[in-house]
């Protein structure tokens, strides 16, 4: 019998459903076109539960993506791509089963359920402690991503003429040689039930533009490159068209041709400012990735690695000075990875990760929750396609600004001898998120209060706990700005995340610059 | 999966819906995965997958616009969709004069023996036997154990306007583990992959892992520095991968490259390493889950990069094949650095103070003119003394070139496959040890 979702509610779970799904459910229809997907939830999960399921959820994901890549005067790459599917997850046995086609039918639905379970009972043999979910109300709800202008409904001619002009406006500047501008949008539409009674539908947008500047001097053989720092956000067209990213053309293309000229860094331990267009990515990698609690518990070990900070560390571990609170965010606007739910069907929150330079939380999903002897999940678990299983992943982390309002250039002000770093270059971390070695966009000198020459060939390199303990002064609150990624891998197989980091201007004292100019070696 | 017959019926649908417009040429390209992993952690199985993907591509070429919509859906209305969304796109799309047009009909090389049925077919039972014995081993040596075990059935097609047509399927496997002694100071890994299942040894797997942790254990601190190092068939891949990303014509020739000559032109005939340094490709290297065509279905040929310590080739896309007067090269599959004929103990023999080295970690580029790269030793490092293995010691950050371990590397073992390609283990000398991980 083909049941519609109003009637599935109620049968499926407890009556309270019901009335809370009335009112929402009229907003849901205005995303949801096709109802016979309630059909092909409801077998799934029914299937499931008959094949021996204790817990089952069913998610039907819609990805679309939209990128636009050029050079010079030439458009090279024009690119739309769609991908629609239905992934099952079970527990059966205590272990987990995850089966997924890109088929959305009930007989699909009942086959997958039915392969999840198989699996599942197959990997019970195999475990010592049988998986446990923390509790989490059933929640009916429709989450979009706040936009006005949908980027997908932009003519194609609207964004290659500004990655074009962008481009003729670098090249314009003598020394440049090549400028590539690149434009990438995608949306991820879920529906998320489970068998507890959950059943939420989101649209999340994304808009990712950006370009790289080449400088390249034949005679000597040398290049040098510049990207502009525009940070991914989630957003609509909208947040392109406010952005500088055209007016920035000239200035980007200008500091391109200056790098290339510019001296080497000499190396040696100097004060470090980092604007927020580097220290996202320091924040991402060495606070954002240690406080995951499944790769501190070891899950992740025979691929991203594990963690310094293991719970016996919780609440006594000293990361950093006391001007630093980390926070946690899944609900930070315009945040890559923020949401109303995430795949377990948790609501989102903002909790603290470092309160005053102190370790005091971590990253969770409802599995993982009681391994640390909390009660819910923080909301953490992600999914990247219909085919992959959800498993923890990074919410936005940012550092909060400090309670007074002071400017990079307060803090250049207030330095002898140090480097600036802007935007975000190579970066490398070990396995266990310790030794950090990051590079930038552009570097300036700073002598006695002033940013003085431009250098180049810079790394900087730390050890984490060191390093944000010689962090002693950061940016107020008008100088908090987001960076982020819309791609982070993590697990196997390797699953891409979008996720975004917060941050004001930062400095720290005394840290290890390198050169790594072995031109002519 | 779809079989070559299935495949070849919708591909010519496809090109015919998608060229039916005057002067409209079009490529479609079908890929398909159907396969299972198993991941494992603290000993236990903590997730498993069975998963099926398929992707058609289509790209539609009106003269120099051209366009490419993707998507998973193959039900008529899916089709006359993606067709329809790339046609509208190639329309609006900016003339490009790098547009090639569709290939024609090419002949490729035959890769025999590359799908093997059984292990396509691989159950989520016989996954999570193979796995636990990996955790077996882990429980009886009293180490954490965590691993991911994983195989799939594959296929490529392209067809195009012009008579294009490719198919090629084949099976992959791979299990590799990490073993963790319960105090947190060792750590030992171990990997292998292939086409068959029946190349992979489980038990060798784990035991390697299992005695590089408990043999890494407590690790000394070297200082940081330059040593002569060995290092492991892993880590050679680790390097070697990022040498051969550099390897393209175009950047060359635009002097944004290792292999740009300066004042102009390329390094092609300069003899940068030692004659026992040949870097070279085998697309009917099956084991390799190598393909006869790249991803636009240029046809690929065993080709030697370096020969003898000289560069010999670079890789060349079509439009820039053409614009320079040869043929493309395609982007190559298959990779192989030859071998010699030493053992890994005479390699470790012939060290008065060096560092041996298991694998590599998170390499990045500092700088893409000298192929300069950091990243970290993990997983089994150890100081050699006097010929012979004496002591775990701390990882270190490495900034250094994968240009400089071919040039100054005096001996190798034979090539063994490591990170999808085949390498052997080599000796090197002056490596960039620059300064201390704690990581473990």
């Amino acid at each position: 019998m083909k049941l519609s979702r109003r009637s599935f509610l109620v049968g499926g779970s407890a009556g309270v459903l019901a009335a809370l799904a009335g009112p929402r459910l009229a907003t849901a229809r205005g995303l949801l076109t096709d109802p016979a997907l309630d059909d092909v939830i409801q077998r799934a999960l029914a299937a499931a539960t008959k094949a021996g399921a204790t817990y089952a959820d069913v998610r039907i994901v819609r990805r679309r993506s939209e990128g636009l890549g050029t050079r010079e005067d030439k458009i090279t790459d024009v690119g739309a791509s769609e991908s629609y599917g239905l992934g099952v997850r079970v527990i059966s046995g205590g272990a987990w089963g995850y089966a997924a086609a890109p088929a959305v039918t009930a007989a699909e639905g009942e086959r997958l359920a039915r392969r999840a379970v198989a699996t599942a009972k197959a990997n019970a043999s195999q475990m010592k402690r049988p998986v446990v979910l923390a509790p989490v109300p059933a929640h009916v709800d429709v989450w979009q991503t706040p936009r006005t202008k949908d980027p997908f409904k932009i003519p194609l001619e609207d964004k290659a003429e500004l990655l074009l002009a962008i481009n003729r406006e670098a090249s314009k500047v003598k020394g440049v040689k090549y400028v590539n501008a690149r434009y990438a949008a995608n949306a991820e539409w879920k529906l998320f039930a489970s068998t507890e009674g959950a059943y939420i539908e989101q649209e999340i947008v994304r808009v990712g533009p950006g370009y790289t500047v080449t400088a390249v001097d034949d005679k000597r053989g040398e290049f040098a490159t510049r990207d502009h720092d525009l940070a991914p956000m989630q957003a609509g067209w909208e947040y392109i068209e406010q952005s500088s990213l055209l007016a920035d053309a000239r200035m980007i293309a200008e500091q391109a041709v200056e790098k290339l000229k510019a001296p080497s860094v000499v190396g040696g331990k100097r004060d470090l400012i980092l604007d927020p267009t580097n220290l996202w990515l320091t924040i991402h990698e060495s606070i954002g990735h240690p406080t995951e609690l499944d790769r501190a518990m070891g899950y992740e070990a025979n691929f991203a690695g594990t963690s310094f900070a293991t719970p016996d560390k919780l609440g006594k571990l000293r990361i950093g000075t006391p001007i630093l609170d980390f926070y946690a965010d899944k609900t930070t606007p315009g945040g890559l990875a923020t949401c109303g739910y995430d795949d377990d069907g948790v609501a989102t929150q903002r909790w603290n990760l470092v309160e005053k330079g102190v370790f005091v939380g971590y990253q969770t999903t409802r599995e993982q929750a009681g391994w640390i002897g909390e009660k819910a999940s923080r909301g953490t678990c992600y999914s990247d396609s219909y085919a992959s299983f959800p498993f923890q992943r990074m919410p936005n982390v940012s550092l909060a600004p400090g309670p007074k309002e002071r400017s990079i250039d307060d803090l250049i002000a207030a330095t002898d001898d140090g480097i600036v770093i802007v935007g975000d270059g190579s970066w490398s971390i070990d396995h266990q998120r310790f030794n950090f070695q990051f590079g930038g966009q552009v570097f300036w000198e700073v002598k006695r209060g002033k940013k003085t020459r431009m250098v180049k060939d810079v790394a900087y390199q730390a050890n984490t706990l060191e390093f944000w303990a010689a962090c002693d002064q950061i940016g107020g609150p008008r100088s908090w700005k987001l960076g982020g990624s819309m791609y982070d891998g993590k697990g196997e197989p390797t699953q891409i995340n979008a996720v975004s980091h917060g941050c004001p201007p930062a400095r720290f004292k005394k840290i290890n610059i390198l050169s790594t100019n072995r031109r002519g070696a | 999966m779809q079989t070559e017959s299935q495949t070849r019926r919708l591909l010519d649908r496809v090109i015919m819906l998608a060229s039916s417009g005057k002067g409209t040429k079009a490529t479609a390209t079908l890929r398909g995965t159907d396969g299972g992993n198993t991941r494992f952690a603290v000993n236990e199985i903590t997730s498993s997958s069975d998963v099926e993907r398929l992707t058609l591509a289509v790209t539609v070429q009106l003269g120099q616009r051209s366009a490419t919509a993707v998507t998973n859906q193959l039900d008529d209305r899916s089709i006359d969709d993606v067709v329809g969304r790339a046609a509208r796109m190639a329309k609006l799309a900016p003339e490009n004069p790098e547009a090639m047009p569709p290939l024609t009909r090419q002949t490729y090389i035959a890769v025999k023996g590359a799908r093997d049925g059984k292990t396509s077919e691989l159950s989520p039972k016989e996954r999570a036997k193979a796995v636990g014995s990996v955790i077996a081993a882990g429980d009886a040596a009293k180490v954490q154990i965590a691993g991911f075990y994983e195989h799939a059935s594959e296929m490529t097609a392209l067809a195009s306007s012009e008579g294009l047509w490719a198919f090629h399927a084949w099976s992959s496997c791979g299990l590799s583990c990490t073993a963790r002694t319960p105090d947190g100071t060792g750590s030992g890994w171990a990997s292998a992959s292939s086409n068959r299942a029946a190349d992979i040894d489980a038990a060798v797997l784990a035991r390697i892992s299992v005695d590089k942790a408990v043999s890494s254990a407590k690790p000394r601190r070297l200082e940081p520095g330059r040593y002569t190092v060995v290092l492991e068939p892993a880590a050679v891949a680790d390097l070697t991968g990022e040498l051969t990303s550099q390897l393209g014509a175009r950047l060359a020739d635009e002097g944004r490259s290792f292999f740009a000559k300066p004042g102009g032109g390329t390094r092609i005939g300069e003899p940068l390493f030692p004659e026992t340094i040949t870097l070279r490709s085998d697309p009917t290297d099956a084991a390799l889950t190598a393909s006869p065509f790249d991803g636009d279905g240029v046809p690929l040929a065993r080709t030697r990069w370096i020969d003898r310590g000289k560069v010999t080739a670079l890789t060349y896309d079509r439009y820039w094949a053409k614009k320079q007067g040869v043929a493309p090269t395609g982007s190559p599959e298959g990779w192989i650095l030859d071998g010699g004929k030493a053992t890994r103990d005479e390699l470790i023999k012939g060290v008065k103070r060096g560092v041996l080295i298991t694998r590599f970690w998170y390499i990045r580029s500092l700088d893409p003119q000298t192929i300069l790269l950091t990243g970290l030793t993990r997983d089994g490092t150890y100081l050699i003394e006097n010929g012979a293995v004496v002591a775990p010691v701390m990882n270190f950050r490495f900034n250094e070139s994968p240009v400089q371990m071919l040039a100054r590397c005096d001996a190798l073992t034979p090539a063994v496959i490591a990170g999808g390609m085949r390498v052997p283990a080599l000796r090197t000398h002056d490596f960039n040890l620059a300064s201390i991980s704690e990581a473990v």
